[in-house]
Parts: C-alpha cells; sequence; structure tokens
C-alpha cells in the first residue's frame, strides 16, 4: 500500500503517460471502425462533395463547374418531381411506421399466448430479402386478379385502385410495402423500451382508478418519449435514403411517379454519366437530412422525458 | 558477424544471380516469341447459363488456338449496361466488352473505353462491307469501335394452333398493321383464365415505336414525336377493348414475353428475331407443343414489305485490356465467318450472313419452314441511331411511354411531353 501510494505521488508524468496507453488502446479498439468508416465512407462523401462542384462523365477529364450544377437543379424539373415524391414518401412511411409499431408493440407486451411467435413472424418481413418482399408485394396488390382486389371487389368496391400501374397509387403502394417491412423492426426498439417501465406506474395508477387508455396516454407514452425520439431519427434519415424497394418495385414509375432524389441520383450518374450533377442532388439530399435532423434535435427537449424513475 | 559476408559468399551470389537473370531473360524474350504462350482472355456477356452460343463459339475458337483460354464474366441480361458501366468506371479491365445496345456503345465509346478498331481492320485488310450495313450504323466520327456478331430483326411470330382454332388464315409477309389489328380482334376469345388474346405487346417501348420509324421518315431522335400517335392510338384501343394483355400487368407482373406465349395465351407476338432461338429450345425440351410460326414485320399502310427495325450486338476492345492483339483475334473469329456458322447452329441470326450461314440457320431442326421468307429484310432501320445523348433520351422515351400506356396521360398529351422534354435534352 505504502509504496504504491508513494509511486501515485511522486510520478505525475508516469500518470499522464499510463492514461496515454490506456487512451491508445482505446483507440486501437475504435480503429479498425474508424478505418473502415473512413476509407468507405468518409473519402467517397468528400470526394462526392468536390464533384459536384465539377463535371465529370466518369472517365474523361474532370473540369471545374463551380455552382453550374446546383443552378441546373432549379431547371431540371425530374429533380422538382423526385424531391415532391421524397417528401411524400417520407411524409407518409414515419408517422405509419411508427404508428404501426407502437400498436404492435403494446399489443405483443401483453401476456398472450404465442408472443414469441408473433414478435417474430413481424420482425421477419425486416430480414426477408428485399427482392423477394417487392415481388410479393406487386403480386398481392395485382390490378385484375391480385388477392387485394378480389377482397375489395367482394366488398363492394367496384374499380379498385390499380395499385403499382397507376401514378396516382403508386406512391401509396410503395409506402405501405414500406411500412409493412419496417414496423417489426422498430417494434422491436420500442418493446425493449416498454419493458423498461417500472410496473409499479401501472399499479398505482391502477389504484387511483385509471383506465387502459389514461395508463397508455400518461404513463407509457410519456416514458417511451426517447425510443420514440430514436426511432423518429433513424426512421427519417432511411426513409429519405429509400432506393432499393423503389428500384424493385416500381423503378421509379409510371413515368416518374416514383421517382425519388436517390433513384435520380443514381440515373444520371450510372445511365447519363454526369458524375458531377449527380453528386450535387446527393448534396441537396445531404443537407435536407442534415437540417431536418438538427431540427429535431432542437425539438427533442421539449417533448421528450428522460425520467429517472 | 561478417563472417557469412566472405568474399566467396559474395562471388557465389553474383554468379548465381547473373544465371538467374540470364534465365529469366531467356524465358522472355522465348516467350515472345513463341506462339503457344498461354494467354487468358476474358469476356463480358449475359445470362451464359441459358444462352448457348457464348461458350459454343469460344469452343470453336479454343479448338484452333490451344493457347488460348476464354473467360465468360457473367452479368444477369437486365443490368447488363448498368454493371458494365459501373465496372469500367471503377477500372474494369475485362478484354472483351459485348455491347448489348446502341446506348451502351454511345455511353462506353464517348467515355473512351473501348478503343478505335480502324488500325486493326487496316492491317489485317478486313473488309467490313460484308456486314451489309451494319458497319455503318457502328461508326462514329469516322471510327469504328466494335465488330458486330449478332444482328436481330423484329419479325411476327405467331401461334398457328390459335389461327386454325379461330378459322383464320396465318399472316402472310405483307401484312400491315391495320390487318394485324383486325386479325388479333378476330383471335380474341375466351374470358378469364382461359382468354385467348389476339396480340401481345410485350412492355419495352421498342415494341410500339418501331412502327413508327418503318416508313423512314422519322427516327426515334426526333423534335417532334406526333407522328408516334396512329401506332399509340391502335395500341392503346387495342389494351382497351382487351385484345392485348395490360400493360399495367405486365409491368407490375414483371412478366417476360415468352412466358403468354409459350402458354398459348396470345395469338400473334411481335418481336426480335433472338427468340427464335429460345422457342426452337423450348419445343424441343417438350415446354410447349402447339405449332408456332413466324412472318415478317407487320408494315404501316404504304410501306414495302420487309421493311423492319433491327439491332445490333457486337463485341469491343477494353481501352484497359492488356492483350489488346490476342482480344482482336477473338473479335475477328467471334464476327468472322465462322463465328457466324456456330451463331447460326446455335439458332441465332449473325450479323454476317452468307448464304451459307442462312442456310445452316434455315435447316435447323425446329425452326419453322416460314422463316427462310420471313426473314427475308428489304430495309433495316435502326432500333435506336447512334447519338452522345442516346442514354438520356431513351429513359425519357421509356417514361412517357409508361405514362401513355397505363393510361395516365392521352396519347396526344404524352407525345407532347415526349416532344419538350426531349428538345430540352438536345439542346
Amino acid at each position: 500500500m505504502g509504496t504504491m501510494k508513494l509511486t501515485l505521488k511522486a510520478a505525475s508524468p508516469s500518470k499522464r503517460r499510463r492514461q496515454l496507453s490506456k487512451n491508445l488502446v482505446a483507440y486501437s479498439f475504435i480503429l479498425p471502425n474508424l478505418l473502415g468508416f473512413a476509407i468507405f465512407t468518409l473519402v467517397p462523401i468528400a470526394f462526392s462533395l468536390g464533384l459536384s462542384f465539377m463535371h465529370w462523365d466518369g472517365a474523361n477529364e474532370i473540369s471545374w463547374a463551380g455552382l453550374d450544377n446546383f443552378k441546373a437543379l432549379r431547371d431540371d424539373d425530374t429533380f422538382n418531381i423526385a424531391l415532391k415524391n421524397t417528401l411524400w414518401y417520407v411524409g407518409g412511411t414515419v408517422p405509419l411506421t411508427m404508428a404501426c409499431s407502437l400498436g404492435l408493440a403494446v399489443l405483443l407486451n401483453q401476456p398472450i399466448r404465442g408472443r414469441n411467435f408473433f414478435r417474430t413472424v413481424y420482425f421477419f418481413p425486416y430480414v426477408a430479402s428485399l427482392v423477394a418482399v417487392a415481388v410479393v408485394w406487386n403480386m398481392l396488390f395485382f390490378p385484375s386478379a391480385g388477392p387485394v382486389n378480389e377482397l375489395l371487389r367482394t366488398l363492394g368496391v367496384d374499380n379498385p385502385p390499380r395499385w403499382s400501374a397507376s401514378v396516382d397509387w403508386a406512391m401509396p403502394t410503395v409506402v405501405m410495402a414500406s411500412v409493412w417491412r419496417g414496423m417489426g423492426y422498430y417494434m422491436v426498439i420500442y418493446l425493449a423500451a416498454l419493458q423498461g417501465i417500472p410496473q409499479i406506474l401501472y399499479e398505482s395508477a391502477s389504484i387511483e382508478g385509471a383506465n387502459a387508455w389514461q395508463k397508455f396516454r400518461h404513463i407509457t407514452v410519456p416514458l417511451l418519449t426517447p425510443a420514440t425520439f430514436f426511432i423518429s431519427i433513424m426512421l427519417t434519415i432511411s426513409s429519405f435514403k429509400v432506393f432499393d424497394l423503389i428500384l424493385v418495385m416500381t423503378n421509379g414509375g409510371p413515368g416518374r411517379a416514383t421517382n425519388v432524389l436517390v433513384l435520380h441520383t443514381y440515373n444520371t450518374a450510372f445511365r447519363q454519366f454526369k458524375f458531377g450533377y449527380s453528386s450535387s442532388i446527393a448534396m441537396v439530399l445531404f443537407a435536407l437530412v442534415m437540417i431536418i435532423t438538427v431540427i429535431q434535435f432542437y425539438m427533442e427537449k421539449r417533448w421528450v422525458e428522460y425520467s429517472q424513475v | 558477424m561478417t563472417k557469412w559476408l566472405s568474399r566467396r559468399t559474395v562471388k557465389m551470389l553474383a554468379v548465381l544471380l547473373a544465371v538467374l537473370f540470364a534465365l529469366n531473360g531467356g524465358l522472355i524474350s522465348g516467350g515472345a516469341l513463341a506462339q503457344d504462350e498461354p494467354i487468358t482472355l476474358t469476356m463480358s456477356a449475359w445470362d451464359v447459363a441459358t444462352t448457348p452460343y457464348w461458350q459454343a463459339v469460344i469452343d470453336a475458337y479454343e479448338a484452333q488456338n490451344p493457347n488460348v483460354t476464354v473467360e465468360l464474366v457473367d452479368i444477369s441480361s437486365a443490368e447488363y449496361q448498368d454493371v458494365m458501366n459501373i465496372r469500367l468506371s471503377g477500372g474494369d479491365e475485362t478484354d472483351i466488352i459485348t455491347v448489348k445496345d446502341i446506348p451502351g456503345y454511345a455511353a462506353m465509346l464517348t467515355r473512351n473505353q473501348i478503343v478505335p478498331l480502324d488500325e486493326f481492320v487496316e492491317a489485317d485488310g478486313l473488309d467490313l462491307s460484308v456486314y451489309s450495313g451494319a458497319e455503318v450504323e457502328l461508326t462514329y466520327e469516322g471510327s469504328i469501335y466494335a465488330l458486330p456478331f449478332r444482328s436481330d430483326i423484329w419479325i411476327l411470330f405467331y401461334n398457328k394452333d390459335i389461327f386454325d382454332a379461330a378459322g383464320v388464315e396465318y399472316p402472310t409477309n405483307d401484312m400491315t398493321w391495320d390487318e394485324f389489328d383486325a386479325v388479333a380482334r378476330e383471335l380474341t376469345s375466351g374470358s378469364g383464365a382461359d382468354k385467348i388474346y389476339g396480340a401481345h405487346f410485350h412492355v419495352w417501348r421498342s415494341c410500339v415505336q418501331l412502327a413508327t420509324v418503318q416508313d423512314g421518315q422519322n427516327t426515334i431522335i426526333a423534335d417532334d414525336y406526333s407522328f408516334m400517335a396512329p401506332m399509340y392510338n391502335m395500341v392503346t384501343g387495342m389494351q382497351k377493348d382487351g385484345i392485348v394483355m395490360d400493360y399495367g400487368e405486365l409491368r407490375a407482373g414483371n412478366i417476360h414475353y415468352s412466358g403468354p406465349f409459350i402458354n398459348g395465351q396470345v395469338g400473334m407476338l411481335p418481336m426480335g428475331s433472338w427468340f427464335i432461338g429460345r422457342l426452337v429450345a423450348d419445343q424441343a425440351e417438350g415446354i410447349f407443343d402447339f405449332d408456332w410460326g413466324v412472318a415478317s414485320f407487320p408494315v404501316p399502310e404504304g410501306v414495302e414489305p420487309g421493311t423492319t427495325a433491327g439491332t445490333l450486338t457486337s463485341l469491343a476492345i477494353n481501352d484497359r485490356s492488356k492483350n489488346k492483339d490476342a482480344a482482336w483475334d477473338f473479335i475477328k473469329f467471334y464476327a468472322g465467318e465462322e463465328g457466324a456458322k456456330v451463331l447460326a447452329e446455335t439458332g441465332n441470326l449473325p450479323a454476317l450472313r452468307t448464304p451459307e450461314v442462312l442456310e445452316i440457320f434455315a435447316s435447323l431442326e425446329g425452326v419453322p419452314a416460314e422463316a427462310t421468307e420471313a426473314l427475308q429484310t428489304t430495309t433495316v432501320r435502326l432500333e435506336l441511331p447512334m447519338h452522345p445523348q442516346v442514354g438520356e433520351v431513351e429513359q425519357i422515351l421509356n417514361e412517357e411511354h409508361e405514362l401513355i400506356m397505363t393510361q395516365s396521360v392521352s396519347v396526344e398529351d404524352g407525345l407532347e411531353e415526349t416532344t419538350s422534354r426531349i428538345s430540352d435534352v438536345l439542346e
């Protein structure tokens, strides 16, 4: 004991050294991930940012464009359509997915028979191959003989929507598919959060004579706000990035009815070889997601409750 | 410490190194002289498993050139050009690039990813006129960047059993589109799962648009698209009356054109001659058992019968290839007479059509007797002309085609929007 005290007191530089070596150990653990991030994400992002001020066809020489690419965005009606469609998609997918996953989580948190089975069932779409999901959805919503329209017809709807084959219904169809696919994943997050709510709160509320809705409204919902906050951010970001589902289900069609920003970025880069212009679209998307995320964090203080029960 | 590096050891090492270098040098110079240095070439291709000719031609070449091995890089057909573009942008070194269509050709050529072949052609004294015009279509600013090996034309496939059952005469080689419409209406019968559709238009825009350029007055890259209205009116009219399957459903269901035809659901199918090989193979395997025939592509009123549209498949050399000379030798074989014979034997129409090659094709088992005459052409129009911005134009054409065919816009409005969007691009 005595000697140890002595060294500690005497050797402040060695303490610093020890701290340093501790840090190095910690950094070495972060390093592989950081390297991966730097090589596969940071460098391409920086390259893309640079490209957005250039003209490049992917093979020939790069030339300086200044702000030309960004100016051209204003007159590009496909860009404007894609921007509108993206907002439409995000506006539809985020609240619907959150509502559905919360509903599922609350239901499957009840002590019902076979709830683990149902939890797996609802999680399954998230791990299923997206291409298969898209094909199955297109089958379900097949205009003439699909099960959905058959059902609607027996319910007395004479002219059921033509879903992904119609300009007006293509986007809702994609939104539905995406809600169905994503809700299982966010349900799991909600379930974890639900299980973190102390039972004692519900018990005392029952003693006070609160009904189920009041308990849900005044205990569950407020105590879930940290999870809701997390989910809303993750979901917003992933919805802005939507690409694969749309590419497989509609390829942006009919016409440009489901063209979204990432699809437009892809088309301009790899089908039209305007890598600079395409990067400028990507930058707009980046700025958009950034602004919305910052706003969400700013709003956090107003509604998220981190209770210390 | 220094003992092992004694003078003697150094000397011995020097001698050893000298011997090694001499050996090595001898090997290298010897290799350059010898003809049989093993070379491995790579070649991009699509759907290798279901497309027999890729390997068949390679086998024929390798039999003559035992030192060369050609490996296929298999890419799915629907994504072929997208994948190729991305690979080439990333520095891909595949020696031989198969050119699937004109937009892909334009994209790779304007970005200098494939090399001009003029010097090779000149050095070998190759006469390109044997390709009867295809070589002109592939020439851009005075240079040719690919040799054509397959040249398909659009023809009309029909199901003889359906014609017989309806008591309608088989299509003739001088059928007009109006007659096509009328015949299709006669053939249509039944409902539900047993419905027979008179005709079938696949979802490609070319299925409708090619007929609009047959008269030679316009091309697919135009400054006014109103000339396409009559054909669009006919096809959307047929769709409304249930004579052809619904476009939106074909899209949503991702239905390949071979399905409805092979299932015996459709009477007539305008399609490329590449479909002959598939039908011959499927029938031989017993996948379907009805009688089918082919006729020339229908023509608009007043256009000479035998006028059709064509599409070329060709081979180019990657700018980054390390074996350009060997690649050229292979391409020359593939697109030449010997390659053409192998292609014909596998049920494909080569770009090089000598009477001998056509004879091989027509005498293949399973190819309908009418084929010889149906494949005679008077004029072959280009499916898409060579243009630096053809990729962008095609995307617009596809989008507007989809809107018209799903009846989201009227034919008139759709073509008007096509005109204005494409003129913006071409400005």
